[in-house]
């Protein structure tokens, strides 16, 4: 069995094929031999009546060559008598000599003596002829006539009488041809079904590793590579494809462990890159601090602020005061993270110190939510933003300028909103602005080195999300509003 | 571990299969088997039919006429007795077609070389030849009923004539008694008392001494019962049997005389019946006494109506066992005796019914 399975399919096919077609071979190889067997028997039904004729007609020319012996004693005549009669204790040799309870058998047996007997009668009427010994032969002719005449009768009673028993083991033969026809249908039906049982049966066998190869590609193809993989127990083209296949997805699955191997190499790559980048920038900032002694400037406006004070210059110690604190949280604020709260107060004191230089133009209204000042986010990202909506929005309209800082919390974010009445922004430079294309026109006032785009991509960085800054405006002459949303911890933890 | 349990049972369903192309393949290979049993053994069963038994020896039995009651009674006893003997026994003439003589049929047997012959033989010289050509060929020939005294038959099987005469006698006694009674009652006719007729039917072709025995045992006996010559007056009435319609013709005749006998012997069943239809025909009955021969039930039923006075009944399957034990003895010993009588019994009115009752037993 396993042999069979073990072989091409080609020759499982053919060997398949074959053997149906030989079982059904078979059957028809037994149905010839019946059908040929009862032929035989249906023609030897009438062979008795055939042999009983025959003997009639050699009977018949053994008197006939008799008598024209006896009539004109030919040289012919004598010689067909004796081939005639040579053939006729042939045909009454044949006849057997039985007892039975058959009258048939019994009759042949008559029939076989008489003729010897009358075979006798005749040699002597022709060998009396020769003699011509006239009285004799004749008497011999007489007797001869009288069997000849009793076995004629003897013979055409046996025909009749085998002929009527004939006829009826025709017609038992034929019925018995007709139930070999039933037989032979319903066994030609029932090994019909077993062959296509035992077909059907192999053909699956043979087909079912195919189909659970089909259904484990098709779950790979999915993308489902811890699917159950097909095992094969025979080496056929079938066996080869499911093997194949297997050591395709192990191979596949290799490959793609390898691949993401290289991708967290490059992304290591990458990530140092950046450090070293960031590196770099950190070197050139220190540099540039280092530059700009922090503490020589703080010592230097905190003694400015003492001496304003010893002078009793109140508004003056406040805003040389004001000067150090701005500067100190740009020294001071290594961390990249600080509260909303921090960075309020950076925005106080730049729109305080703005208003000492130019003399009190900016209202600057406040509508906070003091719960949420305790909210981390990235430093220097609200100053920039006053920066830009005093600069670009209100710097022309003297004293009718107003910066409106909000912090509410919506939804799960806490907002900050910063807005002016200034120029406002076209929509498509709003666009341009939070894709980052915005160009900056040569020799245009800069604030302190930290552009919009700047802003915007460490808040997107931070929050993770692309909407962290909407820029709305209702058109030219109509404000412009910045609003940055900050996920709230506690719901970012969640 | 799922891998294992989807092997399990993927190789559950691989057996599952395997199981069912064996049985697939075993049920095809049984169908085929049976198939091919059933047709042989019906064919062996349909050639069984002409299974036969085989015979050592061939015995034929000649009659002059093979339908009749008579022979076919002392055949089928003959070939009962054969059987046993593992030998066949042929009523010659059965199997063939057209009417045959004796003789011709002795020929017939002669030429096919038989083991046996019993034959109904005459004492004509034709049949005492072919009895010795019989014999000269190593045939063993009994005679059956009909001797043929002069040729070299092995034996007679017969009936005693003699006690057949005996019994007619008594029989016709009894008649005459009764008529004696009649004419006693009826004094006045005592003066002119008519003698009674008894017509002996003969056959006209055979010089057959049995009916001659059968008439003398008649005579005597009647002679012994002290009746008188007066009383009584035999006479033999040939019955012309040459061709097959004249025995009835001949009966006829004698009813169309001008006396018609007041007792008719017969002495074969043919007559008997023939005899008993003329007295039915003529309106004789009661007028003309039949005595009868053979127990066939036409006449048996006769004699229950009062038509035939009585009959002889012989046992007939008896004689057919003699004969086979004849020849049998022959082939054994090399010799067997001469003669062989069946035994007779008469049928009247008084003893009928048992005989019928018997026969119904045997049945």
């Amino acid at each position: 069995m396993n042999k069979f399975f073990n072989l091409p399919l080609q020759k499982k096919v053919v060997g398949i094929y074959l053997a149906a077609n030989m079982i059904i071979f078979i059957v028809n190889v037994f149905l010839i031999l019946g059908i040929n067997k009862m032929a035989i028997d249906m023609e030897l039904v009438y062979q008795d009546n055939r042999q009983l004729n025959e003997l009639t007609d050699s009977l018949t020319e053994v008197q006939d060559n008799m008598t024209v012996y006896l009539s004109s004693k030919t040289t012919d005549s004598l010689e067909n008598y004796y081939k005639s009669a040579q053939t006729l204790q042939m045909l009454s040799d044949e006849l057997g000599d039985e007892v039975t309870d058959l009258a048939f058998s019994r009759m042949r047996r008559n029939i076989k003596n008489m003729t010897g007997q009358y075979l006798e009668e005749v040699s002597l009427t022709v060998e009396a002829k020769r003699g011509r010994n006239v009285e004799k032969y004749r008497n011999y002719y007489e007797s001869a006539t009288e069997l000849y005449e009793y076995i004629n009768a003897y013979i055409s009673r046996l025909n009749n009488e085998q002929f009527i028993s004939n006829s009826e083991r025709y017609t038992e033969l034929a019925t018995a041809f007709r139930t070999f026809e039933s037989i032979s249908v319903m066994v030609l039906t029932l090994v019909m079904t077993g062959n296509i049982i035992s077909i059907i049966t192999i053909v699956g066998m043979m087909i079912e590793p195919l189909k659970k190869l089909a259904v484990s590609a098709n779950e790979i193809a999915e993308g489902n590579f811890d699917t159950n993989i097909p095992q094969t127990k025979y080496h056929d083209e079938i066996g080869i494809v499911i093997g194949a296949f297997n050591k395709m997805i192990i191979s596949i699955k290799e490959y793609i462990i390898r691949q993401r191997e290289s991708m967290e190499k490059e992304r290591l790559m990458q990530e140092k890159e950046l450090t070293m980048e960031a590196h770099l920038k950190d070197a050139q900032l220190k540099y540039l601090q280092a530059q700009i002694n922090p503490h020589f400037l703080f010592n230097t406006l905190n003694a400015g602020a003492q001496l304003a004070m010893m002078e009793s210059a109140d508004r003056t110690y406040e805003y040389v005061q004001t000067v150090a604190d701005f500067f100190r949280y740009n020294v001071k604020n290594h961390d990249t993270e600080v509260t909303i709260g921090e960075e309020m107060t950076l925005v106080d004191n730049y729109i305080r110190i703005l208003n000492v230089r130019f003399s009190g133009d900016i209202k600057y209204h406040k509508q906070i939510d003091e719960r949420l000042l305790k909210i981390p986010m990235p430093n220097m990202i609200l100053q920039p933003v006053v920066e830009n909506a005093v600069n670009h929005g209100i710097r022309e309209m003297g004293d009718k300028g107003t910066i409106t800082l909000k912090i509410y919390r919506e939804d799960s974010d806490a907002c900050i909103s910063v807005s002016d009445n200034g120029k406002g922004i076209e929509q498509e430079d709003i666009e341009k602005i939070l894709v980052g294309n915005w160009s900056k026109k040569e020799g245009q006032y800069d604030n302190n080195g930290i552009g919009m785009d700047n802003v915007i991509s460490r808040l997107r960085i931070f929050t993770g999300k692309e909407d962290a800054v909407t820029i709305k405006s209702e058109g030219i002459d109509k404000g412009c509003e910045v609003i940055i949303r900050l996920p709230l911890p506690n719901v970012e933890n969640k | 571990m799922g891998t294992q349990e989807s092997s399990d049972k993927s190789s559950s369903k691989f057996n599952k299969q395997n199981l069912l192309l064996i049985i697939t393949v075993l049920f095809t290979l049984a169908t085929l088997v049976v198939g091919a049993l059933v047709f042989r053994f019906y064919m062996a069963d349909f050639r069984k039919a002409s299974d036969v038994t085989q015979y050592d020896k061939y015995y034929v039995m000649i009659t002059d006429n093979y339908k009749s009651d008579f022979w076919q009674s002392i055949y089928k006893g003959a070939f009962d007795a054969a059987q046993k003997e593992n030998i066949y026994v042929d009523l010659l003439g059965q199997n063939l077609a057209g009417d045959y003589s004796c003789e011709q049929l002795m020929k017939i047997a002669i030429a096919s070389n038989v083991d046996g012959i019993i034959v109904f033989a005459n004492e004509s010289d034709e049949m005492t030849q072919l009895i010795n050509d019989a014999d000269g060929k190593g045939i063993p020939v009994v005679t059956l009923y009909g001797d043929s005294t002069h040729s070299k038959r092995l034996s007679f099987i017969g009936v005693g004539s003699y006690n057949i005469g005996r019994e007619y006698g008594r029989q016709i006694f009894n008649i005459i008694k009764e008529k004696r009674r009649e004419d006693f009652i009826e004094s006045a006719k005592m003066g002119h008392r008519k003698t009674m007729q008894i017509a002996v039917l003969v056959n006209t072709d055979t010089q057959d001494s049995g009916q001659n025995i059968i008439i003398s045992g008649l005579q005597e006996t009647l002679d012994q019962e002290n009746a008188t010559n007066s009383e009584f007056a035999i006479s033999i009435v040939p019955v012309d049997n040459k061709n097959p319609f004249s025995v009835e013709e001949s009966i006829r005749d004698i009813f169309l005389k001008k006396s018609i006998p007041d007792v008719i012997v017969c002495l074969n069943e043919l007559n008997t019946v023939c005899a008993y239809q003329a007295v039915v025909d003529f309106n004789k009955v009661g007028d003309v006494n039949i005595l009868g021969y053979y127990n066939s039930e036409s006449i048996v039923s006769a004699i229950e109506k009062n038509i035939v006075y009585a009959t002889i009944s012989i046992d007939t399957p008896q004689m057919g066992e003699y004969c086979i034990e004849a020849l049998s003895d022959y082939y054994e010993f090399g010799n067997t005796s001469e003669y062989f009588t069946a035994d007779v019994t008469l049928i009247n009115k008084n003893n009928v019914s048992d005989y019928l009752e018997s026969e119904e037993n045997d049945e």
